[in-house]
């Protein structure tokens, strides 16, 4: 049988703006995930300007989150943090 | 009406852009696509045109604002030549596979080192895998008349595919020459305004040019392939319209000459169809039975037709104005696409390989007649004697003598 490819609209030219599309997860590209540690968390949005996917969410009463079905673990959150609050860390110490 | 003017291929290629109403072209300078961006600016700076004319700080650069520009919607220009050429090479796949129909001239430049100016065409064969469509032009006129033709079958909605106009550097974009510039009403009738289904747009927001995941990407490469496949329907369909309302008729993809009664030809793309059609000339007079086939496409390759003319001949000598080094029977890109077309056609012609004209050189009309004593042997013989001949570089030029010397005794045939 014939293998079933996913349809894909003319050259792939999706709606916007959207946080998350079901058609394109990318989360399976990362081997380091960011971790942040949030009693060093000052929440200046730093890390949410420069994420080049989307994936930091202030929404949650919380303070800042991941994304982590889109996030491919740049590091550039890690990177920018003024505050040195995001670590980054191997998949595998994860069991999920 | 209509006027006739004394200009270059760059030039003439400037005129088609001015009348195609172009709204974007990206530049950065490299000999000799130089020449048709300094028209360019020249034609803005004195408002005899209007359109937005945007400097790259490379190639990359210059190629990437014309994907960027098209995707806005613009009818987005921009071109270079050799290196220049290669140096962009990571924008070719993005911007076909966005599908924007953005036009390149490419004016022939030999890759370096070292470095050459002279022309070649293995710059743009470099492309052919991209998803471009793109063929050569011979001289000023049909440079102009293909930059118009090209928009026509790229913008078409079920097209929508990038276009290279090829020509020879210096050859075809510096040689001055007589050519006929369309009216204004006659482009307008053939070449509607550009109006693309998808474009950026802040009142109706889409992402182009996403990550998608692998299982996406066959489907997105069929349709590439697809469309390809539907050029060539296209193609004749446009040749067809473009002679009726400018009254020059091109034969869709592939140009004979002389070939009616002939049982060898050369089949060449380009410039040097000029000169050879002056040697089939003196070939004639000395007994050779011979004609010439000029590919007015390169992509998509139009095999079918080659298929169907060449079956005429005996013997087809392909000559390569570029390199692959290390392609089978040390031909060029051309030779190698040729054979693999007819590869399956029943009574197909010997195909012989020659590689002449690197660099930038002039293939001579003794080179001509080296070529054409070569075919004849393989006839006489039935099959190739010296195969995959880099003319000037074999020692199998007796021939070229004597015809030489037949060249001068007999006239020009008018």
């Amino acid at each position: 049988m014939a293998k079933v490819y996913k349809q894909v609209p003319f050259a792939a030219i999706v709606p916007s703006p959207q946080t998350e599309n079901e058609g394109m997860i990318t989360g399976n590209w990362r081997f380091l995930r960011p971790v942040v540690d949030k009693e060093q968390c000052t929440e200046c949005k730093t890390c949410y300007i420069y994420c080049p996917d989307a994936c930091v969410n202030f929404a949650k009463a919380d303070g800042v989150s991941f994304n982590l079905k889109y996030c491919k673990g740049c590091g550039i959150c890690s990177n920018v943090c003024p505050v040195g609050a995001i670590s980054r860390v191997p998949e595998l110490d994860f069991d999920e | 009406m209509p006027i006739k003017k004394k200009g270059t291929g760059l030039t003439a290629v400037a005129d088609a852009w001015q009348l195609a109403d172009i709204d974007v072209s990206a530049s950065y300078p490299i000999r000799p696509y130089t020449a048709v961006m300094a028209e360019l600016a020249k034609r803005i700076a004195n408002g005899t045109m209007q359109c937005e004319m945007v400097h790259g700080e490379g190639e990359h650069a210059q190629f990437s604002i014309a994907h960027g520009a098209s995707m806005a919607g613009a009818r987005a220009t921009t071109g270079s030549s050799g290196v220049g050429v290669t140096y962009a090479f990571e924008t070719y796949s993005p911007i076909a596979g966005s599908r924007c129909p953005i036009q390149a001239l490419v004016g022939d430049r030999t890759l370096d080192p070292p470095g050459d100016f002279g022309s070649e065409h293995t710059d743009c064969l470099t492309l052919r895998d991209n998803g471009w469509i793109f063929g050569w032009a011979q001289d000023a006129q049909e440079s102009l008349d293909n930059s118009l033709m090209y928009f026509r079958i790229g913008e078409d909605p079920d097209i929508m595919l990038p276009q290279i106009v090829a020509m020879d550097g210096y050859f075809v974009t510096h040689i001055a020459q007589d050519y006929i510039m369309p009216d204004q009403d006659q482009v307008d009738k053939f070449l509607p305004k550009f109006n693309p289904k998808f474009r950026l747009d802040v009142k109706n927001p889409v992402i182009m040019g996403p990550q998608i995941e692998p299982e996406m990407g066959p489907p997105l490469e069929w349709d590439r392939h697809v469309v390809m496949t539907k050029v060539k329907e296209k193609i004749v369909e446009v040749t067809e319209e473009f002679g009726k309302v400018f009254g020059r008729k091109y034969a869709p993809f592939v140009e004979e000459y002389l070939t009616e009664d002939a049982d060898m030809v050369f089949v060449l793309q380009g410039a040097h169809a000029v000169t050879c059609r002056s040697a089939i000339k003196y070939l004639r007079e000395a007994g050779f039975k011979i004609g010439l086939c000029r590919l007015r496409w390169f992509r998509p390759f139009p095999d079918t037709a080659l298929a169907q003319i060449l079956t005429k001949f005996k013997v087809a000598g392909v000559i390569d104005t570029g390199t692959s080094y290390g392609a089978p029977c040390s031909g060029g890109v051309l030779s190698t696409e040729v054979k693999a077309a007819m590869s399956e056609v029943a009574g197909k012609p010997i195909i012989q390989s020659f590689t002449s004209g690197l660099g930038g050189e002039t293939i001579t009309h003794e080179e001509f007649f080296a070529m054409a004593e070569m075919m004849k042997q393989t006839l006489q013989a039935g099959k190739i004697i010296q195969g995959g001949t880099w003319v000037n570089f074999n020692d199998y030029h007796e021939g070229a003598s004597q015809i030489n010397a037949a060249k001068h005794e007999a006239a020009p045939s008018k």
